[in-house]
């Protein structure tokens, strides 16, 4: 409770003793929205921590090596990321459902395990260290790339773009049939949401003096997916919220010899797709917890298709 | 080199009991219970607990760690499959719930302390710790170079005769062939009178029960249980397993079992030891990318 | 010529869904295309659109060729389609969806979006409006409906909103599969005039439907598909008086002439020599399944509305009526695989409400499912043996299994072998001796002539006529209706989910109103 007294109270001493944790939700926002836009364009891809990974070690690399700007830095590593999203989007969009889902774990563990852990360069599994990393410049940085990432991601999904993925995601064979070339569509999804991935990544790294290759595994993706569950696909807003509720939640809620992340996690990924299992492919996720007052959608059933 | 080998028929055989359970259940319900290397996991937790916490005989560990994982079995299929059923949602959103399931399990286990809600269940928090060298009678030969443990050669045998009886009954009795007219049809299934909830739920408990028995052979053969045996050892290379087999089917995944323990040992022979898991998770990405109906190609249709 | 179809075809494993059909629709035309079930109707549609890989034959476009493109390809060029069973994205607002129809049309708005520049909102609200223009054209309310998520909409709504969003492409041609499915009288109607008026305005149409009457009524041409084949071609009156479009729909009665088929001119009186059989005319007192004033709903739509019938020990009950009349829901509400809503249901002592499909099974009500539903991975003893699930004296199961196959010696020849490698005939007697074996007191049958060859439509009510008279209690539902009517005790004539017509198998046989039910009037 201290922390949400701090918070109303003295906003200004709760930004300076907290600056470590609203950066990891500024980062964790930006990755919540790299995943809101595969879900919207209905793919359960769980790649994102695999891009990061390639964002956070090209962008500390080229520091370390070529000492580049940090700008330089996060666009290589964001390029890279968009590249890679790319080339593993070609085979790997051609699979639905459940296989994309294990298609993608299989990369992001293929590039940990496999690549990054076995490279010299990326200090195998010692991970890296990044002198020069700066978390006081960074944290303005991630506020404002909050910002503007959801300030992007929202317009993309109020457009031609947006309602085509919006389509696709509900329809694949209906979205076809209006001329929407399905494939191209989704990839565009993909790529940009991999380049969101990756720019989080080079964020992150600037943040903290050593990148650790064990950061971007299945935990990751699992907790980023929670974020995206918990807010439901309809609006980058929900995702951006999970992040920012479930970062926070073990300040929030404290027990002695009791981390309530995890359980709560778990609880919520479980109640969500029971109670609203078109969630993540509908308007969903903090509906069912939505107030009484707010604004919302007209109940959609979907029971007429089942007929 | 010969030893190598041998450990990839040990390893091997656990990597395939695992992941006939885990292919069972997808045979059956097409829907991926990411909740089963929770239950591997909490098989063994369970089983060192009754030895350690609580002076039990092994075979009493045993039963207990099976019974604890038929009862998760059932939390699986009451909590997280069978409510999405009733609301006709799509099989990705069973993967979601039972990811949920995973995390509340491995939370628990972790957080069990002395003094805390858990410690009943495990004590040891997120600790790695083994049974007791006593547990079982573990002679070691050595034979031509080779060393051969008890507890390692004899997951070879328990492990086949386990799959082999499954397979028996999946193929020649009754509640077998009900099992496969589940996974073909279930709306035919129901006009011949099964009762279509009840057989999923008995897949489910058995694919469980089957996934706590590879969690106490792991515990014991290779000496390591913490809360992240299953997510670290067997989450991801089982899923490796089914696919590399054909997801849904039992003999698939029986020899993409063995087959995973010969390229992960091929790839320590051949690279040394920083390689191995990463051709385990290259080998699942490029068998889907390539060819997603597994190696024994017709058996994505056959299944079971 | 619009569109032009030269020798398409397709198979499925041995099913020859469409089988070399050449088709020609001109420029500003209604083209019908009718069938029985399962006459390849919707796979020449997803040929023409591109959902289905062509084997063989081309299909044009005035000058561009269909064949090989992908479905957004040939949308874009000017072909859209509604979906026999709606297609909305149920989650997207009525507007939003016609807006995702003029994807083609528009360009991209990216970087417009990102800028928010003023030019963007007013090329929004232009597309609001078109949009908003779409849907009142075809009759929606869109102060009322504009905002509401499509899937929430009343169904006829979303039948017409699919139409908007298919005129939202501007296309060339129009394909409508089957729009009327589901559909009362008077929504009907409303949908036939909705036709004539986009035709009237110069848009090309081709209409899949069963309704015979909507489709006679609007279209000036119709070509019959049966087995995947073209059967007829010609206005409708030459087409709907063509003797094998007649037994096409109406199927044959045995070794009897296409002449005796009910209401056909000059046959309404009734030859007294095939009155061989008294039939009970009557509904029995004491029933053994009796239903009144049943409702069942998939979501939006009704699809049984009210109705009451009873069939008594030994009697042979058909269910006839057009596709989509409702005649199957009526038999999976029985054997509990979709709720039934209102109304009660009763077999024996059992409730039907609310029971259990397997409960149902072993109380005795058994069901033969249309498409027969063998488990074609399972061999053919398997199949059988499964049959007997819910029996406990194992023995005697083994030996009714074993006398089923005597009974059916070509089970008994493929005993061993996987039942996904019998014929469609072979099928349906498996499924037959399947449901027998589960010990029925009543037995449903759903469909059983369906898509079979008429030899192997003989061998079957053959059977079914055998089962009978060992004394089985059979509710039969058929679009083969005259073959239906002629075993039948009693039928009802079901029609859009209502019952519409009662009587003696016999009587109704002869009944010109039966014929209108199938054929439309």
């Amino acid at each position: 409770m201290d922390f949400i007294i701090q918070l109303v109270s003295d906003p200004v001493a709760f930004y300076q003793t907290h600056t470590v944790l609203i950066a990891q939700i500024g980062i964790n926002s930006i990755l919540a929205a790299s995943m809101f836009l595969v879900l919207y364009s209905g793919q359960l891809s769980l790649a994102a921590p695999g891009f990061m990974a390639i964002g956070a070690y090209t962008s500390v690399l080229m520091g370390l090596y070529w000492n580049t700007p940090l700008a330089l830095d996060l666009f290589g590593g964001t390029l890279l990321a968009g590249a890679a999203g790319f080339l593993v989007g070609l085979p790997v969009l051609r699979l639905r459902g459940v296989f994309l889902a294990i298609a993608t774990i299989g990369f992001i563990e293929a590039l940990t395990e496999g690549v990054i852990l076995n490279l010299p360069i990326t200090g195998e599994g010692l991970g890296l260290k990044n002198p020069s990393a700066d978390p006081l410049t960074g944290i303005n940085l991630v506020l404002i790339s909050v910002v503007a990432v959801v300030f992007v991601v929202w317009r993309l999904t109020r457009g031609r773009l947006g309602r085509a993925w919006a389509a696709i995601r509900q329809d694949e064979l209906a979205a076809l049939s209006q001329g929407i070339h399905v494939s191209r569509y989704k990839m565009i999804a993909f790529v940009l949401s991999a380049v969101l991935a990756g720019f989080a990544g080079g964020l992150e790294s600037h943040l903290n003096f050593f990148v650790d290759p064990n950061e971007y595994g299945v935990t990751r993706t699992v907790q980023v997916l929670t974020f995206a569950v918990l807010g439901g696909a309809g609006n980058v807003v929900g995702p951006v919220v999970g992040a920012l509720f479930l970062t926070s939640l073990p300040e929030i809620v404290r027990f002695p010899n009791f981390d309530p992340r995890d359980v709560i996690s778990g609880a919520i990924l479980i109640a969500v797709i029971i109670f609203r299992p078109q969630g993540i492919v509908g308007r969903g996720g903090l509906a069912i917890i939505r107030p009484r007052w707010w604004p919302r959608p007209n109940r959609a059933s979907s029971a007429a298709q089942a007929g | 080199m010969a030893q190598q080998a041998l450990n990839a028929i040990f390893i091997g055989s656990i990597y395939a009991l695992f992941a006939v359970g885990y292919t069972l259940v997808f045979g059956v319900l097409d829907i991926l219970n990411l909740a089963h290397s929770a239950v591997f996991m909490l098989g063994a937790a369970a089983a060192y607990s009754l030895v350690v916490n609580y002076n039990q005989s092994f075979a009493v560990a045993v039963a207990g760690g099976i019974l604890a994982c038929v009862l998760m079995g059932l939390v699986i299929e009451y909590v997280c499959l069978r409510p999405l059923r009733r609301r006709r949602a799509p099989p990705i959103a069973a993967l979601i719930s039972t990811i949920g399931l995973a995390l509340i399990i491995v939370a628990a286990v972790e957080q069990g302390r002395p003094g805390t809600l858990f410690a009943w269940l495990w004590v040891d928090g997120a600790n790695s710790v083994r049974f007791p060298s006593d547990v079982v009678p573990n002679p070691t030969w050595r034979v031509g170079g080779l060393t051969l443990e008890a507890v390692k050669v004899a997951i070879v045998p328990v492990s086949l005769v386990l799959m082999l009886v499954l397979g028996y009954v999946i193929r020649f009795t009754q509640f077998g062939r009900g099992l496969r007219a589940v996974a073909e049809n279930p709306r035919a299934a129901s006009l011949m009178g099964l009762d279509v909830d009840r057989m999923i739920l008995l897949t489910v408990v058995l694919s469980s029960a089957l996934g706590g028995i590879a969690g106490i052979l792991f515990g014991l053969a290779l000496s390591d249980i913490s809360p992240y045996i299953g997510r670290d050892n067997v989450e991801i290379r089982g899923l490796a397993v089914i696919v590399l087999g054909g997801m849904g089917s039992i003999p698939g995944a029986v020899a993409g079992g063995y087959l995973l323990g010969v390229i992960e040992v091929g790839a320590l022979v051949l690279f040394g030891s920083n390689v191995r898991t990463g051709v385990a998770f290259a080998a699942l990405f490029l068998m889907l990318v390539l060819r997603p109906q597994g190696i024994f190609g017709a058996q994505l249709h056959e299944r079971l | 010529m619009l569109l032009r179809l030269d020798s398409l075809q397709r198979h499925f494993g041995g099913v020859r869904a469409v089988d070399g059909v050449s088709l020609a629709i001109e420029e500003g035309s209604i083209f019908g295309l009718i069938g029985p079930n399962g006459a390849g109707k919707t796979t020449l549609v997803n040929l023409v659109t591109g959902y289905v890989r062509t084997q063989a034959g081309q299909a044009f476009l005035e000058n561009d060729r269909l064949t090989g493109l992908p479905p957004h390809r040939i949308a874009a060029l000017g072909i859209a389609r509604t979906f026999q069973n709606i297609r909305l994205f149920p989650d997207l607002s009525a507007v939003e969806n016609v807006m995702i129809g003029m994807h083609t049309r528009l360009r991209d708005d990216t970087v417009a979006q990102l800028a928010t520049l003023p030019f963007f909102r007013r090329g929004q609200q232009a597309r609001i409006n078109d949009a908003r223009r779409l849907m009142e054209s075809v009759g929606l309310d869109v102060t009322e409906i504009g905002k509401r998520s499509a899937g929430e909409l009343p169904y006829g709504d979303q039948r017409r909103l699919e139409i908007a969003r298919a005129l939202a492409l501007s296309p060339r041609l129009l394909i409508l599969d089957e729009p009327a499915a589901g559909m009362n009288p008077t929504e009907k109607q409303g949908i036939r005039e909705l036709i004539e008026r986009l035709n009237r305005d110069g848009l090309s149409i081709l209409l899949i439907d069963h309704d015979m009457r909507l489709v006679m009524g609007v279209c000036r041409q119709v070509a019959v598909l049966n087995f995947g084949r073209k059967i007829a071609d010609g206005d409708p009156e030459t087409v709907s008086a063509d003797p094998t479009v007649i037994k096409a729909y109406l199927g044959t009665g045995g070794e009897k002439e296409v002449a005796h088929a009910p209401g056909t001119i000059g046959v309404d009186h009734v030859p007294a020599a095939t009155q061989v059989r008294p039939s009970r005319v009557t509904e029995p007192a004491k029933a053994l399944l009796d239903l009144q004033d049943v409702w069942v709903s998939y979501g939006a739509i009704n699809a049984v509305r009210g109705v009451s019938l009873r069939v008594g020990a030994g009697e042979v009950v058909a269910l006839i009526g057009a596709n989509g009349a409702g005649k199957s829901t009526i038999l999976n509400a029985l054997s509990g695989l979709v709720p039934i809503a209102s109304g009660t249901a009763v077999f024996g002592s059992l409730d039907l409400t609310g029971a259990k499909p397997s409960t149902i099974v072993a109380r005795g009500l058994v069901q033969v499912p249309e498409g027969r539903e063998i488990l074609g991975r399972q061999t053919v003893l398997e199949n059988l043996e499964l049959a007997t699930w819910s029996r406990r004296d194992r023995a005697a199961a083994r030996r009714d299994i074993e006398a089923m196959m005597g009974r059916f010696p070509i089970l008994g020849e493929r005993r061993a072998l996987r039942a996904s490698t019998l014929s469609g005939g072979e099928r349906q007697l498996l499924a037959i001796a399947r449901g027998l074996l589960a010990r029925p007191k009543l037995l449903l049958l759903d469909e059983p002539s369906l898509g079979l060859a008429p030899q192997m439509v003989d061998e079957v009510f053959a059977a079914i006529e055998e089962i009978h008279r060992d004394g089985t209690t059979i509710l039969l539902v058929e679009q083969n209706a005259l073959r239906a009517l002629e075993i039948a005790d009693r039928a009802y004539v079901l029609e859009t989910g209502q019952v519409q017509l009662t009587g003696g198998g016999q009587d109704l046989l002869h009944n010109p109103a039966v014929r209108q039910a199938y054929l439309g009037g």
